[in-house]
């Protein structure tokens, strides 16, 4: 099977017009907007479950409330990871379409390392769970991006209480909601990531919300694409 | 809005909680007489003025947690127990 065939949807309707990335079923419309809403589903996306003070938690080096992008451990092939400390002795991880399997093994690979090998008397209770095709996952960018999401949720988003890189769960548009600083050659920019079922939703009030700011949705594209474009939609 | 503080996320919107009510200790199974768990499971002191209560961060980090509110002012402050805790 090529990579022009799909055989994944987000819950998210693409825009058209629809093309195929990476096996998704992706919008392929491109947008020069100053704010932007991407659907970024088809990354891979691990959850990590552990004990905030045990091994994996030293080994991952995140904490929670931080992001780290990193290419070392996680990942053999060298695409970019970002470990995200989504919640007290729980992480998730983003990685390139396509990853998860590798992502969970390096994950798992990584406490073996430590010694921790499932089974053994001293071994750490760790789940580490593929949630790529239940979760969405979406990117807004933007100057504006603070101003819009602000009107969705009632957490402060200037700069000093929430900086790049850094991570927070809340209710945006009232779901519960991950919302990940992670911003592109200095724009705001940040990841959303909430239940496969309320994706369209968010996506859709986040394009309501944001009539007035010009919010435009801009389609997915594969990390060694993003850098010829310039621009910002997945890593 | 009231803002209930969060040992783990900071001070946030009481729309994200789950509000569990007062804390009382679960009498044992084997030996509590039928009044003890009526009385566990449905009599509330209901005070008016500060008391203590449990929440759970539902939309957050999924954590339970005490506070001390007064009833009559909405006033909340974090419960001693979490007093130095992060954030």
């Amino acid at each position: 099977m090529d990579d022009t065939t799909p055989v994944a949807r987000s819950a998210i309707s693409p825009a058209p017009p629809e093309i195929v990335v990476a096996c998704w079923a992706v919008s392929g419309r491109r947008s020069t907007g100053a704010l932007t809403l991407t659907d970024a589903s088809p990354l891979a996306k691990v959850a990590v479950r552990a004990d905030p003070d045990g091994e994996l938690a030293q080994a991952l080096g995140v904490r929670f409330g931080r992001t780290s992008r990193r290419t070392d451990a996680l990942d053999s092939v060298g695409t970019d990871v970002l470990v995200v400390g989504s919640g007290p002795g729980e992480w998730l991880a983003l990685g390139a379409p396509g990853r998860q399997l590798a992502l969970t093994e390096q994950l798992r690979g990584l406490l073996e390392r430590r010694g921790r090998v499932s089974g053994a008397a001293s071994a750490e209770l760790v789940t580490v769970v593929d949630l790529t095709h239940g979760r969405a996952l979406m990117r807004l960018t933007g100057p504006a991006a603070a101003e819009l999401l602000g009107r969705e949720c009632a957490v402060d988003l200037t700069d000093a209480a929430c900086p790049d890189g850094s991570a927070l769960r809340t209710a945006v548009a009232g779901l519960a909601t991950d919302v990940i600083r992670d911003d592109w050659d200095g724009t705001s920019s940040y990841l959303l990531h909430c239940e496969r079922s309320s994706g369209q939703y968010l996506f859709d009030s986040l394009l309501d919300a944001g009539t007035e700011l010009g919010v435009d949705v801009d389609g997915f594209t594969t990390p060694s694409a993003r850098d010829e474009r310039r621009t910002m939609y997945d890593f | 809005m009231m803002l209930i503080p969060c040992p783990w996320c900071g001070p946030r919107d009481a729309a994200e909680f789950a509000y569990l009510g007062e804390p009382a200790p679960r009498p044992d199974p084997t030996a509590a007489s039928p009044e003890q768990w009526r009385g566990y499971l449905y009599l509330r002191h209901n005070v008016a003025g500060p008391g203590t209560e449990r929440w759970y961060h539902r939309m957050g980090c999924r954590r339970h947690l005490l506070v001390e509110r007064d009833t009559t002012t909405n006033e909340v402050r974090p419960h001693r127990s979490h007093v130095g805790d992060e954030s």
